[in-house]
């Protein structure tokens, strides 16, 4: 008992502080959800100040419910977590794969491959949505352009030009519009974080160990075979890591959707926080709370499936 | 079952050759064991068989075919790995069931399969365990049982035992000179060390440097090694080499005569004691490693020569007093000293 006591004695300012840390800014979140809370106020002077005098019950938690922008958030927050996840993960396997043999450069390749991670997300944002998905000065704008013209060229052709005159001009897409700002967020999160996946998924492939593959080939398994049942098991943890990780940065999201385009057509619940805030406390914070349910929701649905594997 | 043959097969990596150019005729059924020192390419050689290494030059044929271009799965040799490579995430059934199901076979006959290598290694109630659960020796059991569902040609073993305990290695060398005597199958074995080479083996294959140094069966090995590096690499402790400025006044003519370009070879344990007058050698002792049944006498003759002599009873006389040791004229090699060939 002693020894325990001590130690408990000894782990104490430790933990105090990580209560500290964790408590105070949730309870103070819980306390602005209740009441009616915001920076300015002209008509109800009163509201501006946080007191439990403007106690609003569960009201701001009905109002953000109500929110036509609520459920949207939610929605997007799900798809763009969801889709990166899966994104990621396919495309890090296969590279990790891919360039985990020997080739000359090698060195070089994996430092390539590895640079996205290091950029700025405000910065790749502004560098995705201006240089490659801009439907006229971007690479997408000047691919279909250039399409556009040999489809046009093409129509001059003599005898085959009738069937290509039947050829639609192809539009460009325009990923700043309502209906596309989150397919391009995920594109460009896609693209800085695979190189998180690949790296994680390279050092897991190399501690593989190569005599049962070796086993593997003289049973008759081919290279498929080989990597749906060898590889793939070997990396079940660090999918697991790399799927846990990025759920926790990706419900997060938010210089992408702002660069992207403001929010317009695609808010995630983080955004939808940012602009309660720029008056209505109360209902940032009570955005706030329904966040922290959504991503509880979401860890122990991914508890459950990486506990799994990181049990066995 | 067939036999296997090697022609003038040779492995380079770049420019470094390996192996040089090795034949070699392996009856239907016989137990060959390629023995040598790390690095002499055993298991170099092994691998080419498994179709695991390519074959840089020479054919390999199983049987009446060359399979220098079949691939491993289809030349009918099935291999036992040093570390097991057992399939980490799969039972044990799974694990001897893989390369059956691989192969398309229809699920009854795979089960049946299973069972009976399963019944025949002793492995029946362990079959839902996954390998991680499993001990060093049962490990093995599995990567001997994933080869036999496969019903090879040709077992192919790479260092089986090596990651086992003294006890458990003697136990499954045991359990593997069973298994060939019941399945009757040609069997390649790769070891380094000379004892499971001499207590399995039909015939003993001895490598160096990528060359085979001799082929015999392990008593010819024993009695009439073809070179020095063969009589040292075959018996424990290895062979004494003496030369003939060693020689006592007092030994056999037919040692008196041989010349100073000659390496005589006496092995440990046909040296024993004898009184002044009728010793082969004679020389002092610096220690005794008594290992019970006889002791291991190290010592120096007057002309420096290090040698280990295995005597029943360890001398009892004090360290500075001449040990006098005989041995049998027929049971001594000689050696050229230039070429190390048997004389």
């Amino acid at each position: 008992m002693q020894d325990r006591s001590l130690a408990r004695l000894l782990q104490t300012p430790a933990v105090v502080l990580l209560l500290i840390w964790m408590l105070v800014p949730l309870g103070m979140t819980l306390f602005f959800s209740f009441i009616r809370y915001v920076l300015t106020s002209l008509r109800r002077p009163e509201w501006t100040t946080p007191s439990l005098d403007n106690w609003r019950g569960l009201g701001n938690y009905q109002f953000v419910w109500n929110n036509d922008g609520f459920w949207l958030a939610i929605y997007n927050s799900v798809l763009m977590v969801g889709s990166i996840l899966v994104l990621t993960v396919v495309l890090g396997l296969a590279i990790a794969v891919l360039i985990n043999r020997a080739f000359p450069g090698r060195g070089i390749v994996r430092v390539l491959l590895i640079s996205p991670f290091f950029v700025m997300p405000a910065v790749n944002a502004v560098l995705w949505i201006n240089m490659i998905l801009d439907p006229v000065l971007g690479l997408q704008g000047l691919a279909v352009a250039g399409m556009n013209e040999m489809i046009d060229g093409l129509r001059t052709f003599p005898l085959l030009g009738g069937f290509f005159s039947l050829w639609p001009d192809l539009e460009p897409i325009s990923f700043r519009a309502t209906q596309t700002s989150a397919y391009a967020v995920i594109m460009m999160v896609t693209w800085q974080w695979t190189p998180f996946a690949v790296l994680i998924f390279m050092t897991s492939l190399q501690s593989e160990d190569q005599q049962q593959k070796e086993a593997a080939i003289l049973d008759g398994a081919n290279a498929w075979s080989r990597f749906r049942n060898l590889t793939l098991p070997h990396l079940g943890r660090p999918i697991a890591i790399v799927i846990m990780i990025q759920a926790i940065f990706h419900l997060s999201l938010y210089a992408e959707i702002e660069i992207v385009s403001r929010g317009n057509g695609n808010k995630n619940l983080p955004y939808l926080i940012g602009e309660f805030a720029s008056n209505n406390i109360g209902a940032a914070s009570a955005t706030g709370i329904y966040a922290v349910i959504l991503a509880n929701i979401i860890a122990i649905f991914l508890l459950r499936m990486v506990g799994k594997t990181l049990m066995d | 079952m067939a036999s296997l043959t090697l022609r003038d097969v040779a492995k380079a990596y770049g420019s470094t050759r390996v192996i040089e150019s090795i034949d070699l005729d392996i009856t239907d059924g016989e137990f060959v064991v390629f023995v040598g020192p790390s690095g002499c390419g055993k298991s170099t050689l092994l691998r080419m068989i498994a179709g695991l290494e390519e074959i840089s030059g020479g054919d390999v044929s199983i049987g009446d075919t060359v399979v220098n271009e079949v691939a491993p799965a289809k030349r009918g040799v099935a291999m036992v790995f040093q570390t097991y490579a057992l399939y980490p995430h799969m039972t044990v059934y799974n694990n001897m069931a893989f390369g059956l199901k691989q192969a398309k076979m229809p699920k009854d006959q795979i089960d049946k399969r299973v069972r009976e290598a399963a019944d025949i290694l002793d492995i029946g109630p362990l079959l839902d365990r996954t390998p991680r659960a499993l001990s060093g020796g049962q490990r093995q059991r599995v990567a001997i049982g994933r080869a036999i569902v496969r019903e090879p040609e040709v077992f192919l073993f790479d260092e089986p035992l090596s990651n086992l305990d003294a006890a458990l290695r003697v136990q499954t060398r045991l359990e593997i000179a069973r298994l060939h005597e019941r399945l009757g199958s040609t069997m390649i074995y790769v070891t380094h060390d000379q004892v499971e080479a001499m207590t399995l083996a039909d015939k003993i294959v001895v490598l160096r440097g990528g060359d085979i140094e001799q082929v015999g069966s392990p008593m010819e090995l024993y009695e009439r090694p073809q070179n020095t590096f063969v009589a040292q690499f075959i018996g424990s402790p290895k062979m004494n080499f003496f030369n003939h400025s060693d020689l006592a006044q007092t030994a056999p003519p037919e040692l008196r005569q041989v010349d100073e370009d000659t390496i005589i070879g006496i092995r440990s344990e046909h040296l024993s004691l004898c009184s002044a007058g009728e010793e082969t050698l004679s020389a002092t002792y610096e220690l005794v490693e008594q290992l019970g049944e006889h002791a291991l006498v190290h010592c120096t003759t007057s002309g420096g020569t290090e040698f280990i002599a295995k005597l029943d009873v360890p001398p009892q006389s004090g360290r500075d007093v001449p040990l006098y040791l005989r041995v049998s004229p027929d049971q001594v090699h000689l050696f050229n000293r230039e070429t190390g060939l048997r004389k």
